[in-house]
């Protein structure tokens, strides 16, 4: 599904120059549950945030689908993106300001898609996170669990081939971490790519493949037994 | 204590520099704006102030309303009407004046000048106490003809003050030949700010005038202008009392109403029909004009509504920028609630928060008010030329003009600072540092948005306004009078009465002139000649036709071709004939004189006629005469179209020739030869006039001159609601910039979920568009309403249908400024990397 090439990312700031990630060669295959895991600062976030689009490379190739996106402009990126791609977060990112299925929605908004079938498509997705009693309810409503829960069903109401998510249960107690592990489990075997980064190795072993970074580079690929 | 806030504030505008830099500009220019309105209308209200007891001053104007007869406003009053009231009202009036307005020629060396002259009876100090520069009211205005000068018109023709013994060969002061007066003494000039014109003062001489004169002589024909002095603690309304009752009961008018009105008088009082409306002498300037329909003062009115608008104007401009600290101070607020808190956790008072916000918005305040008297002092000059005046920022010689401006910065400071002072001085500190929230409440965004719909609709209602009051203008200026008034030039020829016709043959002589013809008066000068026209037989219809009180003119051969006018029916004036010249009947004859006469198609309607042609052949019976209706001619505007058409006839009577119209050939006027022209225009004067000033117009300028006011006006009012709409404009500039910024965060969401630069953006806009939509929606009817009440005074106007077009290009024109100003700033956020805006927290 997905290849890097050499891939590099250098952050500049005034002064220092930050090798966020050093010549990164990774191929995920479509459907694959891939981990990532590495000590804090080592360009995990970077990573997921290049594979996702929403940060381009300093240097190598990008490979989506066959294509070589690493010279793509923001526009061209921002229409992959929406088709192909949803994201998690370890802080949720819900906005404040809509509700719960408004927050779901959102994600449907950008594609040419009539208001009906979006309300269908809301709807059904919240029923399968189990928080539909919840759609009315504003964020700030909800508690850590549920909103993940939001933000998972955002995530994929698109029909998206590829979740990508930043430390997911980051922020959540261990019973609603495991919760939303398993919903990404069942995402999985749904036939969802996903790629998550994660500090725990419990919720790495739902994942095939674990990527260890370190210092911006790959050291080792361990591949689950079946 | 009071410096510390100060400091705080200082810090705290300097630290938030586009907040601060927006309310400071949009303050400045509304503060100049209040001033420069401020200065015009202080100096227009102002007019006459100076003068000494101007509280018991009044003026005595007239107001002829005869049934069947469009009514007669003057500002001038009857030659005998002072003294017989005066005499009458001994409780109320102390003494009084009456002044004559003329204009002779004063002859220096071998120049001469046309001045005005001002004829005054000799109780004239009594009522206006003038100061003298040289002489004094004892001994320089003691008896008849003798002569005051302004320290100006004595150094004009002397160059020195001090003229006391100086002769002035003058031509001519009644019905007298030119000869010499000696003046007696010098006044002191004159403020800018009264409505008197006195330039030459001299002391009236009854025995100038002839018995029976219509100025001195008269009760009826208004010629004169009478001023009363009341006594101590008499209202000009008891002297009017007093007045009204006078000529109801012991005036020559009830005897001289029954006779002139016979039948039509029973029942009626005088003043029903007749009136002498008293105005306080400080009030001329800018409400004389409501009782000058007909006959106004020399000097330039002002006007009362004109006033008012630009008073409201600068009040809503000022509003506006208050608006704009409002909202950008509760906008910023989440930003300071941790500051609001920390303070009050460290024992600020709830009073003590709110004054050190409200010490901040004074500060902004008057830091705006300096650049303000910065800006205005550039600006006054370029002000002045458009109001012609001679407008000055004296903050330091009028310390009442500098205390207001204080007390206006310091209302302003507190109005645009009393609520984010209350607003941000509510928060509580517990739950703002526990939940590290904003403390922003719905409520407070709401009203933010109310007060831009606000801000938007006075914008919009004011540029709507000024569209219409503009096109308004410009229409009344290119309505088709109904003539051509192109390439023509009007000299003044009332001092060249005696050789006329070698003067005509001598300027088309000149070969660039290809007409010369006199009139009576030229095309945008009116004299008010009205007459009864008595039809002789009967009408149209077979019945007899009352009388008609008709506007008349005269004018020579060829008048009507040089303007282009071409008749419906009937001929012009044709010396062929020789019939249609009007000569002066000798008294001792019973013969009527017989002439012709043309009139204009609302002459017809009003005599009673539907077909022009009917009327030609029919006589008139003007007086003596009896006039033969030769033509009718569409109705012209002989004067500016705001006085519409008046039912008009036209003669031929050399006797009242005063001006020379001249058409030059077209090419010629409109290059740098027509200079070349008027000085052999002038040549041809000075050989045939010797010793009168030539006095020689453009037609085009005169008729440009009767509207300048308006486009004046106009301009102005354009200006001060441009500014209006840049301020508002920087107060959406800020807060959309603070919008952005707040909803960083979720503008980073909505990219990752796919929305693009052009998705962002229109999200931003649509939210500011909303209030500026709602605004002209507001703001359209309100505005059409208005304008369509103000268009009604005029009998030539701009269609209904021009405010639809105003106000959608206003409408457009407002959302495309609000998607600019907002685009810039969303544009900026919304092409961020979307992970630096989501770690934004
Ligand atoms: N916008 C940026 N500008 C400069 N340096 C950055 C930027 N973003 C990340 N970095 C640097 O790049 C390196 C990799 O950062 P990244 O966020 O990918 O780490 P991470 O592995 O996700 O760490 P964590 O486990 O703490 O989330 C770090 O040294 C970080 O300081
Ligand atoms: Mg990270």
């Amino acid at each position: 599904m997905l290849k890097l090439h050499n891939l590099s990312r250098v952050y500049q700031t005034d002064d220092v120059e930050t090798m966020a990630l050093n010549n990164v060669n990774i191929e995920i295959a479509q459907g694959e549950f891939v981990a990532i895991m590495g000590p804090s600062g080592c360009g995990k976030s970077t990573l997921l945030n290049t594979i996702g689009m929403l940060d381009t490379p300093s240097s190598g190739e990008y490979w989506f689908n066959g294509e070589d996106v690493s010279g793509y402009s923001e526009a061209q990126l921002a229409v992959i993106r929406k088709q192909s791609i949803g994201f998690i977060f370890q802080n949720f990112n819900l906005i404040d300001e809509l509700t719960v299925a408004e927050n779901i929605e959102l994600a449907l908004l950008y594609h040419d898609i009539p208001a009906s079938e979006r309300k269908q498509r809301v709807s059904t997705v919240m029923d399968k996170v189990g928080i539909a009693h919840r759609a009315k309810h504003m964020p700030s409503q909800l508690s850590g669990g549920q909103q993940q829960r939001v933000a998972v069903a955002r995530a994929v109401v698109g029909d998206q081939k590829m979740i990508l998510a930043d430390e997911p249960t980051g922020n959540l107690d261990s019973g609603h971490g495991q919760e939303v592990m398993e919903m990404l489990q069942a995402l999985n075997d749904e036939g969802t790519t996903i790629v998550m980064v994660t500090h725990s190795p419990a919720h790495a072993d739902y994942a095939k493949r674990t990527i260890n970074l370190f210092d911006g580079h790959v050291v080792t690929e361990s591949v689950k037994a079946a | 204590m009071f410096k510390n806030y100060l400091i705080t504030a200082w810090r705290n505008i300097i630290k938030n520099g586009v907040f601060s830099a927006i309310n400071i500009f949009g303050l400045s220019i509304a503060l100049m704006s209040c001033i420069l309105i401020m200065l015009f209308v202080k100096e227009e209200m102002g007019f006459d102030k100076w003068l000494k007891d101007n509280d018991r001053l009044v003026r005595m104007h007239t107001a002829y309303t005869m049934p069947d007869r469009a009514p007669f406003l003057t500002v001038r009053s009857a030659g005998r009407m002072m003294e017989a009231i005066r005499d009458y009202a001994k409780n109320e009036i102390e003494t009084g004046v009456r002044l004559i307005q003329w204009s002779l020629t004063v002859r220096k060396d071998d120049n001469a000048f046309d001045e005005a002259i001002t004829l005054a009876d000799g109780s004239f100090f009594d009522v206006f106490d003038l100061p003298f520069v040289h002489g004094s009211r004892a001994t320089s205005f003691n008896q008849p003809m003798n002569l005051l000068v302004t320290e100006e018109f004595a150094k004009k023709y002397f160059g020195r003050t001090d003229v006391i013994g100086e002769t002035l060969t003058v031509c001519c002061v009644g019905r007298n030949p030119p000869s010499d007066v000696r003046i007696t003494g010098v006044l002191k000039d004159l403020p800018d700010e009264t409505h008197l014109n006195i330039n030459m003062l001299f002391y009236l001489q009854p025995a100038l005038f002839p018995p029976n004169n219509n100025i001195l002589d008269t009760w009826t024909s208004v010629n004169v202008y009478t001023y009363f002095k009341l006594n101590a603690g008499i209202t000009p309304m008891q002297l009017q009392e007093r007045i009204d009752y006078w000529m109801n009961n012991e005036s020559p008018l009830v005897e001289m109403s029954k006779d002139l009105l016979g039948e039509q008088s029973n029942g009626m009082q005088v003043t029903d029909f007749a009136r002498q409306p008293v105005m306080k002498v400080t009030d001329l300037h800018l409400n004389a004009k409501k009782h000058a329909g007909n006959i106004g003062d020399i000097t330039p009115m002002g006007d009362q509504e004109m006033i008012n608008t630009f008073t409201v104007v600068a009040f809503l401009v000022l509003m506006i920028a208050c608006i704009n600290f409002m909202n950008l101070s509760t906008a910023k607020a989440s930003k300071r609630a941790k500051e609001v808190a920390m303070r009050k956790v460290l024992g600020a008072s709830r009073l003590q928060v709110a004054i050190q916000f409200l010490s901040e918005a004074i500060v902004i305040v008057f830091v705006a008010l300096l650049f303000a008297i910065a800006a205005s002092e550039l600006v006054l000059p370029i002000y002045n030329d458009i109001l012609g005046k001679q407008l000055a920022l004296r903050l330091f010689n009028e310390p009442d003009l500098l205390l207001s401006l204080i007390v206006v910065a310091t209302v302003v400071g507190i109005g645009a600072g009393i609520y984010p002072a209350i607003y941000l001085s509510r928060f509580l500190p517990g739950h703002i540092l526990k939940s590290s929230k904003s403390g922003e409440s719905g409520n407070s965004a709401k009203l933010r948005s109310v007060l831009v719909v606000f801000q938007f609709t006075t914008s919009i209602v004011l540029v709507i306004a000024t569209l219409v009051v503009y096109g308004q203008t410009l229409y009344s200026n290119s309505v088709d009078v109904g003539y051509q008034s192109d390439n023509k030039l009007v000299l003044n020829v009332r001092p060249a009465r005696e050789n006329l016709p070698s003067l005509k043959q001598e300027l088309l002589n000149i070969p660039e002139i290809t007409s010369v013809t006199f009139s009576s008066e030229a095309p945008t000068q009116d004299n008010e000649n009205n007459n009864q026209f008595t039809l002789l037989g009967t009408g149209e219809d077979g019945k007899k036709v009352e009388p008609a009180l008709l506007n008349y003119h005269n004018m020579d051969y060829g008048f009507f071709e040089a303007y282009k006018v071409q008749p419906i029916a009937g001929r012009l004036f044709d010396e062929n004939y020789g019939s249609d010249q009007m000569t002066s009947v000798e008294s001792d004859t019973i013969e009527p004189g017989q002439a012709s006469v043309i009139l204009n198609e609302s002459a017809l309607t009003k005599l009673g006629f539907s077909s022009a042609e009917e009327v030609i052949g029919r006589t008139l019976l003007l007086g003596e005469q009896q006039l033969n209706v030769i033509g009718v001619i569409p109705d012209i505007h002989f004067r500016s179209i705001k006085f519409g058409i008046r039912a008009s006839a036209y003669m031929l009577n050399s006797d009242r020739f005063q001006v020379a119209n001249l058409t030059v050939n077209s090419e010629l006027l409109n290059s740098d030869k027509s200079a070349e022209i008027i000085s052999k225009i002038e040549q041809v004067w000075k050989t045939n006039v010797p010793l009168q000033p030539i006095n020689l117009q453009f037609l085009s300028e005169m008729m440009q001159a009767q509207y300048q006011d308006e486009l004046t006006t106009a301009q102005l009012f354009l200006a001060f609601s441009v500014l209006a709409i840049i301020i508002a404009c920087l107060g959406l500039y800020g807060l959309s910039a603070f919008t952005v910024e707040r909803r960083t965060k979720e503008i980073g969401i909505r990219k990752v979920m796919g929305a693009s630069v052009k998705d962002i953006v229109k999200l931003l806009i649509w939210q500011f568009s909303k209030p500026v939509a709602l605004a002209n929606i507001i703001a359209w009817p309100i505005a059409a309403y208005a304008m369509l009440t103000w268009l009604e005074s005029f009998p030539y106007r701009i269609d209904q249908v021009w405010l639809i077009p105003i106000c959608l290009s206003v409408g457009t024109l407002s959302l495309f400024i609000a998607w600019f100003t907002v685009g810039t700033n969303a544009a900026k956020v919304a092409r961020k990397n979307p992970i630096s805006s989501l770690r934004y927290e």
